[in-house]
């Protein structure tokens, strides 16, 4: 496992193996893609690619506020319930993974307990509770319950990785000479950075995708999230599907994520190559 | 692309709509500014694309009374009536007018949710409107909505195919199998998927049949000798590889698809087809022709079931006569008249089908921009025709668990035993009707 | 990162919970510091999480108790555990029980194996590692209701490509078997990166020098893997493991599009819809939710108790 030694030939191994990976991921992303790229006398002659390029579908979602003004929702919804979730998950982590109080098992439990219920039954008293407190169909609204489901897995995974952060390494770099603050900032987050922005990806993936909730406590544009706007995509009569323009809307929501993982996997990668592992 | 744009608008409002809209909204900001504390009557409704011209014609109509704002549902039917009933079981105020899919009316009405049509009301709303759309406005002997628009599925075929359409299903299966010996198109294709579309064909051949699946009140279940011979024919013309393989899972726009595609020779379905053909295929357009619905036995004994969404008036609104008085202009004459022209959705009231105006009477007719009933539906009469005698779906507040449970008995067609699959069915929708036990 | 620091993490990481609590000389006053400091950090989530559900949770479990259908307001009534017998002896739930309990077992374990093999592959390639670790994540940031939909449209005749390439005449999405193993496909496919994420920031815990060390003392690749890394990362695949379950235990969206339920394809959280939402049917919608529930806990309590010390906040775990 000599890192150091790095051959062409397992380079080469390497590109095969990313390949079958890039293939695996990306053809039915693909295929989604290209049926938005389809005319709509072509979209089911199950061709792969499409065999004449339109632009229209995304001209039709582009040319109305009902993609627009959701696609704004939706990046700011997730992105305030992501801060917000992941900041008081690593609180409740760091007590849980460090410190001793009684209580600790309950909150887990129940935390665990509310990841499993099934939300379908959560809607209608969630909708009259927001209604009651003039929460519904506004960004709070939408951004409560996502940090509540987003919650159990934030926690459970940051107590996780916390547990296995060695600590000690604080206590040490102090002794080297290090401020606290210098010792957090250089040995435990780099440590830490890793759970951190997983658990970030994961919950704004989770915000960003909600169907449930953003259907049902939301009524108008002021709340409503891209995949919630989908269900109101019109086909030229009421029994056509708008597969084309729901295609297209799919492939321009995939961007933000793409973009959110490029920027985040780099924090992943220097949380390992700065820590304990020299790659 | 330019090919696309070109035909896209056959179906967009076009310009008299465009001219219409911007007079109707200037107006309309006008009366609004003016207007004495605004009241607002909320249409929650399916999204329909030219539905808002609808809703500002009938504001410029209200002078400036109430603003009537459209609260557009999602796409899909469950969708729909899940958003309004979650709203009007919690007492919702702001619900006034209610886009009523028709088989929901006896289950609104039923739980208290919306207003009878009394009076003068009642006399406009039931005004030369055609029989079978109006007793799916009607519960219990009592109007509970306007109709706003219809649908009725028709025999749709090529005639390069079959120069004559079949009249019956017994005709249409040997049509289909002779056409699959000479290696033809062959295919009969219809709603099998596990949805409601399958009731709805099950339903249809039920009442061509002259069957009945429940009793006239919708009290007890029936399932008599129509229904078994119903559950023969869809057994007979599931499994003997006479429609598409993919039946169990086809819903209306796979249909649709399917027979764009050239896989099938009939096609059992709303009129949207022929929009849509004519906008992906213009060329064969000419020979994509449509037939009243099959019967059984006789022809003409064909009874096709009942589509389309009715206006209600929610119990709980604040402004009854202004959500009454709203829900007369969205579904006028006029105005059923643009949707049927932009929309795509069939009248309810019978005039409107004979009215030779074009969208804009100013301007001579013109498919592309000044349609007129004429042009965009050319199988107005057939329409028409059909629904005169068309079959209404079982009338009953639990009908969404009938629903539901008859999709799953009958899925897939081609398991089915007449006299078991009737048996299990009378016991089943028993239970759904008393809404006892589990749906599946 | 400093050269004591990276003594310190090699000599103290092999012994995981053997060494003791930095904590335990201290004084009681610093044990009620530590709980006052506890309670103020998990006290924001706590409240959160409660408020958000505890009404929602406790009224489900009430309507479970009820016969009570909306459309029927006047029939409601307490009926004790009615709903419950209603439920369990019906053979549509337990139809759609084996359905789903067959598809979570089933697309977890695909999942957790080519999680694993994902994640070491974004862990340990040597050529664009930016490139794989974005690419894995996209399948499980397309919105499931849409790659369902193109799943559904990649196996229709005629209309599909995998149709076209693999189904020939036959119609995939009308059989049990074929739909469920597309289902099956749709579901790993959409959330093995989810698998492989968590598992990668576990890998990303495994000390090199540890497997440097392995190495030399004669260990081959395979012994390194079940020896040295999973050890270390058993906390990493619990919590992925556990999840996925939950989560696969209440699949809808990909059968919802895919089959809509047909030939015996529709999975527990299905029928709540149909009865709960469609039917309006509280009672037996709420206690088809419970059971839900009940089911998954009990699926996590195996696991946990499988897993043993490897649970936050459970005490083997040794607590720092």
């Amino acid at each position: 496992m000599v890192m150091g030694t790095v051959t062409t030939a397992r380079k080469t191994r390497w590109a095969l193996l990313d390949i079958v990976i890039v293939v695996y991921a990306l053809i039915p992303v693909l295929w989604i893609a290209s049926l938005s790229f389809k005319t709509k006398d072509t979209l089911a002659d199950g061709n792969f690619i499409p065999r004449e390029w339109t632009l229209q579908n995304y001209a039709d979602i582009f040319a109305t506020n009902e993609f627009i003004r959701p696609l704004i929702n939706s990046i700011g919804i997730a992105t305030i319930a992501t801060v917000i979730a992941v900041g008081l998950g690593m609180m409740a982590a760091y007590a849980i993974a460090r410190l001793d109080f009684p209580g600790k098992r309950a909150l887990v439990g129940v935390s665990l307990l509310i990841a499993m219920f099934p939300q379908i039954s959560l809607v209608t008293p969630l909708f009259n509770i927001e209604r009651e407190l003039g929460l519904f169909d506004t960004w709070p609204g939408l951004i409560l319950p996502y940090i509540t489901f987003a919650l159990p897995l934030g926690i459970y995974v940051l107590s996780a990785f916390f547990r296995e952060i060695p600590w000690e390494l604080e206590k040490a770099a102090k002794m080297d000479g290090a401020t606290p603050a210098q010792a957090f900032r250089r040995v435990i987050a780099p440590l830490a950075a890793p759970g951190v922005f997983t658990t970030a990806i994961l919950v704004f993936i989770f915000c960003w995708n909600d169907f449930l909730f953003a259907i049902s406590l939301t009524s108008t544009e002021a709340a409503r999230t891209v995949p919630a706007a989908l269900s109101f995509f019109t086909g030229t009569s009421q029994f056509e599907d708008p597969t084309g323009t729901i295609a297209a809307a799919a492939v321009v929501i995939t961007i933000p994520i793409v973009l959110f993982v490029l920027f985040f996997q780099r924090r992943i990668v220097a949380g390992l190559t700065s820590g304990a592992v020299k790659g | 692309m330019g090919k696309v744009n070109a035909r896209r608008r056959v179906r967009s409002p076009g310009r008299t709509t465009a001219v219409l809209g911007a007079t109707v909204v200037g107006a309309g900001l006008l009366t609004a500014c003016g207007s004495e504390g605004g009241m607002k009557v909320n249409v929650y409704y399916a999204p329909e694309d030219n539905f808002q011209s609808v809703v500002d014609n009938c504001n410029e109509q209200a002078n400036g009374r109430y603003q009537i704002v459209y609260n557009k549902l999602p796409r899909d039917a469950d969708g729909q009536r899940e958003q309004m009933v979650r709203r009007l079981a919690a007492g919702d105020e702001s619900l006034d007018v209610l886009g009523l899919d028709v088989t929901w009316v006896p289950e609104f009405a039923e739980a208290g949710w919306i207003e009878e049509w009394t009076g003068a009301n009642k006399a406009e709303a039931t005004e030369d409107v055609l029989p079978g759309p109006l007793e799916t406005a009607t519960w219990d002997g009592k109007l509970y909505a306007a109709t706003k628009n219809t649908n009725v599925r028709l025999l749709w075929y090529d005639d390069r195919i079959t120069p004559e359409p079949p009249r019956t299903w017994d005709e249409m299966i040997s049509m289909s199998r002779e056409l699959r010996e000479r290696g033809e198109p062959h295919e009969i294709l219809f709603t099998g998927a596990q949805y409601e579309g399958l009731v709805v064909t099950f339903n249809s051949i039920v009442e061509s049949a002259g069957g009945r699946i429940l009793s006239e009140d919708g009290q007890r279940v029936v399932m008599d000798d129509g229904a078994i011979r119903a559950l023969e024919i869809l057994k007979e013309v599931s499994s003997s590889g006479l429609t598409d393989p993919s039946l169990t899972n086809m819903q209306e726009d796979d249909v649709r698809l399917a027979f764009q595609g050239g896989s099938g020779a009939f096609q059992l379905n709303w009129p949207y087809v022929y929009a849509s053909y004519a906008e992906e295929k213009p060329d064969e357009l000419e020979h994509f022709k449509w037939a009243p619905y099959p019967g059984v036995g006789t022809p003409g004994s064909g009874r096709t079931t009942i589509g389309g969404y009715n206006l209600a008036v929610s119990a709980s609104s604040q402004h009854k006569p202004e959500a009454f008085e709203a829900a007369l202009c969205l579904r006028s004459a006029e105005n059923q008249k643009f949707s049927a022209l932009n929309d795509g959705v069939p009248p309810t009231i019978e005039s409107v089908y004979t009215d030779p105006e074009p969208l804009d009477p100013s301007q001579p007719p013109d498919p592309e921009d000044n349609p007129s009933m004429a042009t965009e539906y050319p199988m107005k009469d057939t329409i028409r025709e059909s629904l005169k005698n068309a079959a209404v779906r079982p009338l009953t507040p639990a009908y969404q668990n009938l629903s539901t449970v008859m999709s799953k008995v009958l899925s897939p067609p081609s398991d089915i035993d007449p006299q078991g699959t009737a048996e299990e069915l009378r016991e089943q929708l028993a239970d759904a009707l008393d809404s006892k036990g589990v749906i599946p | 990162m400093s050269e004591t620091a990276e003594r310190q993490a090699t000599s103290e990481r092999p012994g995981g919970p053997a060494h003791a609590k930095p904590g335990k000389a201290a004084l009681s006053e610093g044990k009620k510091a530590e709980r006052r400091l506890a309670l103020m950090l998990c006290a924001p989530a706590a409240i959160v999480m409660l408020a958000v559900t505890g009404y929602p949770i406790a009224y489900s479990i009430w309507l479970s108790l009820q016969r009570y259908d909306l459309r029927f307001p006047d029939e409601r009534q307490f009926v004790g555990l009615d709903n419950y017998v209603a439920v369990l002896s019906n053979s549509y739930w337990w139809t759609a029980f084996g359905t789903t309990m067959f598809l979570t077992v089933v697309s977890v374990a695909i999942e957790l194996v080519l999680g694993m093999a994902l994640a070491l592959a974004m862990h340990r390639t040597l050529v664009g590692r930016g490139l794989v670790r974005t690419v894995t994540l996209v399948p499980y940031g397309i919105v499931t209701v849409v790659a369902a939909f193109s799943w559904y449209y990649a196996w229709t005749p005629d209309v599909g490509y995998l149709a076209n390439i693999f189904a020939g005449e036959g119609a995939p999405l009308t059989d049990r078997w074929p739909s469920l193993m597309i289902i099956v496909l749709a579901e790993v496919w959409k959330t093995t990166p989810f698998m492989a994420l968590l598992l990668l920031a576990g890998l990303a815990l495994v000390p090199d020098d540890l497997l440097k060390a392995a190495a030399m003392d004669g260990a081959n690749a395979w012994q390194r893997f079940t020896k040295v890394m999973i050890p270390v990362m058993k906390p990493a695949i619990l919590v992925a493991l556990l999840f996925r379950t939950l989560d696969a235990f209440r699949i809808f969206d990909n059968i919802f599009v895919l089959t809509g339920g047909s030939n015996d394809t529709s999975s527990v959280s299905m029928q709540t819809y149909n009865n709960l939402i469609k039917g309006l049917n509280l009672g037996i919608g709420s206690t088809m939710a419970v059971l839900i529930f009940i089911t998954v806990a009990i699926i996590a309590v195996i696991f946990v108790k499988l897993f043993g010390a490897a649970a936050p906040g459970s005490d083997q775990g040794g607590k720092r």
